[in-house]
């Protein structure tokens, strides 16, 4: 029995898969515990302390953001209140949210969990993506807030005829199917006043999530921004 | 390979997948260096049984 291979052999298959099955088994517990510590919502504090955390806290309506290019990471990255110069965000420069910039952490958490609520109620995914998640029938909402087209020059604002961002998006969500936008024309889905605040809220704050440059190319294509 | 870490937030995962083929290369080698010596075990006891 000399030549008894050991790939036919069971005790080698056997110790092998008990080596894979358990290796895997904890690095995907750890992966776990590691992807919740990422994506756990960061709290007032981080901005008067100067954290960047992937997922900032809710007061973040109270600040100017942008999304700049940041050449150490090779990709574009929100800027939350000022860049230092190094792509990395100040938490200085603040922008007024409906009139205010001195959103309270409840208010708006509370807002913010309107708009979240909303955005589920009138099931927004069944055609446009969140953060990866979603359909691919109207454009990406992930940097929404950011698109140039609802800006003071763009052509969205123009169109809702309102002075501020945020009052522009509100109004085109309140009567979407007053605005002529696209081919696939956003339907009318009866939502209120208080309803498209919310709304807003949870797109500015979604777009101030570093989601290590997704979408590609944001703000780059054309027809993907101005949903031509 | 290796690069300096550019990511927000730290963490081991982030840092093993910096570069291109950096997750493969690590968990390709975790998984086969320990099978390449269970394999040298059962060699060996194969060959004393025999």
């Amino acid at each position: 029995m000399a030549n008894k291979s050991v790939w036919s052999d069971n005790r080698f298959w056997q110790r092998s898969a008990a080596w894979i099955t358990g290796f895997a088994a904890v690095l995907l517990i750890w992966l776990t515990f590691d992807t919740m510590g990422q994506i756990s919502m960061g709290n007032d504090a981080d901005f008067k302390n100067g954290v960047t955390k992937r997922v900032p806290g809710p007061t973040v309506i109270n600040y100017k953001i942008t999304y700049e290019m940041s050449t150490k990471r090779g990709h574009e990255v929100p800027i939350i209140g000022g860049n230092d110069g190094q792509g990395m965000s100040l938490f200085q420069e603040k922008e007024k949210f409906f009139g205010r910039d001195d959103w309270s952490e409840e208010e708006a958490g509370a807002l913010l969990h309107l708009g979240k609520l909303g955005s589920q109620t009138k099931n927004c995914m069944n055609c446009h993506t969140l953060l990866g998640n979603g359909a691919y029938y109207a454009p990406d909402l992930t940097k929404a807030w950011l698109d140039p087209a609802w800006g003071p020059e763009g052509s969205m604002q123009a169109m809702t005829g309102k002075d501020t961002k945020e009052e522009a998006m509100a109004e085109f969500l309140m009567h979407p199917s007053t605005y002529p936008t696209h081919a696939r024309m956003m339907p009318d889905l009866g939502i209120t006043a208080d309803e498209a605040k919310g709304l807003v809220a949870f797109l500015k704050h979604m777009s101030s999530i570093d989601t290590n440059g997704f979408p590609r190319n944001f703000g780059k294509i054309q027809g993907a921004v101005h949903g031509k | 390979m290796f690069e300096p870490f550019t990511d927000v937030v730290p963490s081991f995962f982030g840092w093993l997948n910096q570069g291109p083929l950096t997750l493969t290369i690590f968990l390709h080698s975790v998984i086969l260096l320990p099978m390449l010596w269970i394999y040298k075990q059962e060699k060996a006891r194969l060959d004393s049984e025999g």
